[in-house]
């Protein structure tokens, strides 16, 4: 028994574990926990029919009374799945006991286990590590593993005053996302899949159903899963059967089929001719982490490159190197990066580490940075280290320079946009996520290459439609049709 | 300012403004009138240096202002660079187009201007105003080939500079006494406004005059600047000259009167005249080949912004006088005021720089060269969707 790469999770709130949590948190609220008791039921597993959705997340353990009647509870839903080829993963959230528990729940039929942190054990079932994602232990990081702490995607709500969005750092509306968030994941363990758990904004009605295909864009466009979690009121619609509530759940599945259908895009690499390096662990993973961030909010496309390994050979495919952590280059890594520098390219960092005896000059435009001119190269090193991440994604785009852009978005809104490329590098895809709650209208993609053709996906429609390629600006343009969530160019190049 | 310039502008207009002469509105002078060209321009392609050079002939030759000087152009590039009417690009609706910019750079050079500076205060950012325009999607080498010494700069904060340069408006100003601004404005000897013919939804009109509200930096006029000193990078837009909710930091010269109206219809004709008095335009260049009617950004989804094609390029020596063209020209009266097209909620910025001794407004004193109006003319008020 292995985890499966190819798994579209569902998080399947049920059994008497779900009920005791919601007597806790809402003891008025019967209706939902009459929901939850239907959702125990085999026959709720009927609503899954037509989606992709083949992995169920069920609570199997919480370390409380109710673990044994919820593993009861749980049998006939896990027999009836397997016969319907679904396979379950058991969430356990107590250390006690582990291995016994998890031994049953083989017996039960269940596939895998998740559980908090690192697996140091050896289980009787595969183990699905989970992380706070500030604090993800890359090495014992599972073929599949899991990360809280992730945001809802869209635009942020604390940055709204009545109808009017209050800007970001960007002076643009501020926009959750949790995209970079799967670029470093996939970047620092490329075999591996990462699961975001979301937890849903709080409401009392039902989450409108674009929200929920933003999440799945979000995760998905960026190569990570969201482990699909519905809100108590779509649960109870869905299972009373309510016209509004299944006809979200359809839109629901048919992003997450939208995305299955292209699973080619997820083998495809991300393109960026900068590459952020950190071990983006401990004290270096706020920065880090931010900058990528907020480099996603200026489009800009990047490359992920653990400290660790990075940098063992000639650099190759990168116009800029931007070191975030104070920890200085191995020696080894330190002569890379010297004859990238020589050949032309550009090392931003906090410390001065290149030859002796050279004298830095000064951007009246760039304060705070010290330019070292080593051969064809620059050096630029910020003079009191970096502490922004705003400041420093700023710096670093202004350093690289917009000319390098391998993508640009008009009327951007609150749009934003992926860039990566096939492995035969005949085609790239540019995957495109609307965080805004009304429609994309007049967005017009650019990007940097000759195109030959372009064709545009989204998820309402099964059949691509052509698209323009506008030669502008050295490269291409094209015009996207008004669209709501997400939708993906995949453009032909010119090789 | 040398004789040549002087040479130049004498042939053209009475005086050029606060650096030559005191306004009329003391003086008892009649506010001086300039010529203006207009030309018939099509498309934005080759014929664009052509009808451009043929207009400055008209004027009195550029080689005579220009040889052997520093000469600074002010962009039209307000908003962000990534914000388009519909998909056409910038150039097309909100922003003098960059074959224009190029066609200018290029004559300018010929004429034997010594040194071009490209000028925009990029919005709310100090990044080089070459960054600022490829993000539109702009080529500024092709600027830099277009003539020997091109340069850019961002002066929406200190820029390149030691300091501010101060202008103070002669007589005393309409709304501040002077402004304090990025010295490549003071440090040119030939100051351009090249603008796009567009409405404005707070002005009425964007043409050569209310572009120059746009050197006003945000470091000392944007809405969250400090008390003191200016801050070291813009923030945010310029709403201190919109609303006249505070005042600018105490270094900057201050405003007229502290009670003044708190209506931006009132107050940003007010900075603009004052500006343009303060800051004289030497060369007043207007792109109508193609741009938009409705406002001077594209309101998304509104439906009141929309591209137009009236196919015009205007220039002349005195500001005033080449807007009231211009107004003209868009099926404007330029003796309009508040409450008549297209100043239906704001005062004229033309009669306020008329009345500060900048130039008539009066088309009867204006010498029109090349295409009559009537000729030219195009409704921008027609072309307003019927729902707007």
């Amino acid at each position: 028994m292995s985890l499966n790469a190819k798994w579209v999770p569902m998080r399947w709130p049920c059994g008497p574990i779900e009920v005791a949590r919601i007597s806790k948190s809402r003891p008025a609220d019967s209706v939902l926990r009459k929901t939850v008791e239907g959702w125990t039921q085999p026959t709720s597993l009927q609503l899954l029919k037509g989606t992709p959705i083949n992995c169920l997340v069920v609570d199997w353990a919480s370390g409380t009374a109710d673990d044994e009647s919820q593993q009861r509870a749980l049998k006939p839903l896990i027999e009836a799945g397997r016969e319907l080829g679904l396979s379950f993963v058991g969430k356990v959230a107590t250390s006690e006991n582990l291995a016994a528990i998890v031994t049953a729940g083989r017996a039960a039929g269940l596939e895998a286990v998740m559980i908090d942190g690192p697996a140091n054990h050896s289980l009787d079932l595969p183990v699905i590590s989970g992380f706070a994602r500030d604090s993800v232990d890359w090495d014992a990081a599972t073929d599949i593993f899991s990360a809280t702490g992730n945001v809802w995607p869209g635009v942020a709500l604390q940055t709204m005053k009545g109808d009017t969005g209050v800007g970001g750092p960007t002076g643009e509306p501020w926009m959750d996302s949790n995209g970079w968030f799967a670029l470093l994941a996939r970047q620092m363990v490329p075999q591996r899949s990462v699961w975001l758990e979301i937890d849903l904004p709080e409401s009392s009605e039902a989450l409108p159903v674009e929200s929920y295909c933003r999440a799945i864009a979000d995760s998905r466009a960026y190569g990570s899963h969201w482990v699909l979690t519905l809100d108590g009121a779509m649960r109870t619609g869905m299972l009373n059967g309510n016209p509004k509530d299944l006809s979200a759940w359809k839109s629901i599945g048919e992003t997450l089929s939208f995305f299955e259908e292209h699973a080619e895009w997820a083998a495809c690499k991300p393109m960026g001719i900068l590459a952020v390096v950190s071990d983006f662990k401990g004290p270096n993973s706020f920065l880090s982490g931010e900058t990528l961030n907020l480099l996603s909010r200026r489009h800009v496309q990047y490359q992920v490159l653990d400290r660790r390994l990075a940098l063992a050979g000639p650099v190759t495919g990168l116009k800029a190197v931007l070191w975030t952590d104070d920890d200085p280059p191995t020696s080894e890594q330190h002569r890379n990066l010297l004859d990238f520098v020589e050949q032309g390219g550009l090392t931003i960092a906090p410390k001065y580490w290149g030859p002796a005896g050279v004298v830095p000059r000064h951007e009246y435009w760039l304060p705070g940075y010290d330019i070292y001119d080593v051969s064809k190269g620059r050096i630029a090193v910020a003079s009191e280290g970096f502490s922004d991440p705003f400041q420093l994604a700023r710096d670093a785009h202004l350093l690289v320079g917009r000319e390098n852009d391998l993508a640009r978005l008009f009327n951007v809104g609150t749009t934003n946009c992926f860039t990566s490329i096939g492995p035969d590098h005949r085609k790239e895809i540019v995957q495109v996520v609307n965080y805004a709650s009304h429609s994309s209208t007049y967005l017009a993609v650019w990007v940097s290459l000759n195109a030959h053709g372009a064709r545009l996906w989204s998820p309402d429609s099964k059949k691509p439609r052509s698209l323009e390629c506008v030669s502008e600006s050295g490269g291409t343009s094209f015009e996207l049709p008004e669209f709501y969530v997400n939708c993906a160019i995949e453009i032909e190049r010119e090789v | 300012m040398n004789s040549s310039r002087r040479q130049f502008l004498g042939a053209m207009t009475l005086a050029a403004g606060a650096y030559v002469a005191p306004p009329s509105m003391l003086s008892a002078q009649p506010a001086p009138a300039g010529r203006v060209a207009v030309g018939l321009c099509s498309e934005y392609d080759r014929q664009v240096v052509d009808v451009l050079s043929n207009m400055f002939d008209q004027l009195g030759g550029l080689e005579k202002l220009v040889r052997g000087k520093t000469v600074a152009i002010k962009l039209n590039l307000g908003g962000t660079p990534t914000l388009r009417l519909k998909y056409l690009q910038p150039g097309m609706t909100t922003w003098a187009h960059p074959q224009v910019v190029g066609a200018l750079v290029h004559l300018l050079g010929r004429a034997g201007a010594q040194r071009i500076r490209l000028l925009e205060s990029a919005w709310l950012t100090t990044e080089p105003l070459q960054e600022f325009m490829i993000g539109a999607g702009w080529i500024p080498r092709d600027f830099e080939s277009a003539a020997k010494r091109v340069e850019f700069e961002n002066t929406n904060y200190l820029g390149s500079g030691k300091a501010y340069a101060r202008f103070m408006v002669p007589h005393g100003g309409l709304l501040f006494t002077g402004y304090d601004l990025n010295e490549s404005y003071r440090d040119c000897d030939v100051f351009i406004s090249l603008a796009k013919l567009k409405e404005h939804r707070t002005a009425g009109v964007t043409l050569s005059m209310k572009n120059c509200f746009g050197i006003t930096p945000c470091t000392i006029y944007g809405q969250d600047v400090p008390e003191d000193e200016p801050s070291l990078i813009p923030t945010g837009g310029r709403y201190l000259l919109h609303s006249g909710k505070r005042q600018p930091p105490k270094s900057a010269p201050p405003a007229v009167d502290l009670n003044a109206p708190k209506d931006d219809g009132y107050r940003v004709p007010r900075v603009v005249a004052d500006l343009v008095a303060a800051r004289p335009i030497d060369l007043a260049i207007v792109d109508g080949i193609y741009t938009m009617a409705g406002g001077e950004t594209p309101a998304q989804g509104t439906g009141v912004s929309v591209a137009i094609h009236p196919g015009l390029l205007i220039a002349g020596t005195n500001c005033v006088s080449t807007d009231a063209a211009c107004m003209a020209l868009m099926g404007f009266d330029p003796m309009a005021d508040r409450g008549t097209p297209p100043f239906e909620k704001c005062d004229s910025t033309l009669r306020l720089a008329e009345q500060l001794g900048v130039g008539t407004r009066d088309l009867s004193r204006v010498d029109i060269a090349g295409t009559p109006i009537a000729k030219a003319r195009f409704d921008f008020r027609a072309a307003w969707p019927r729902s707007a």
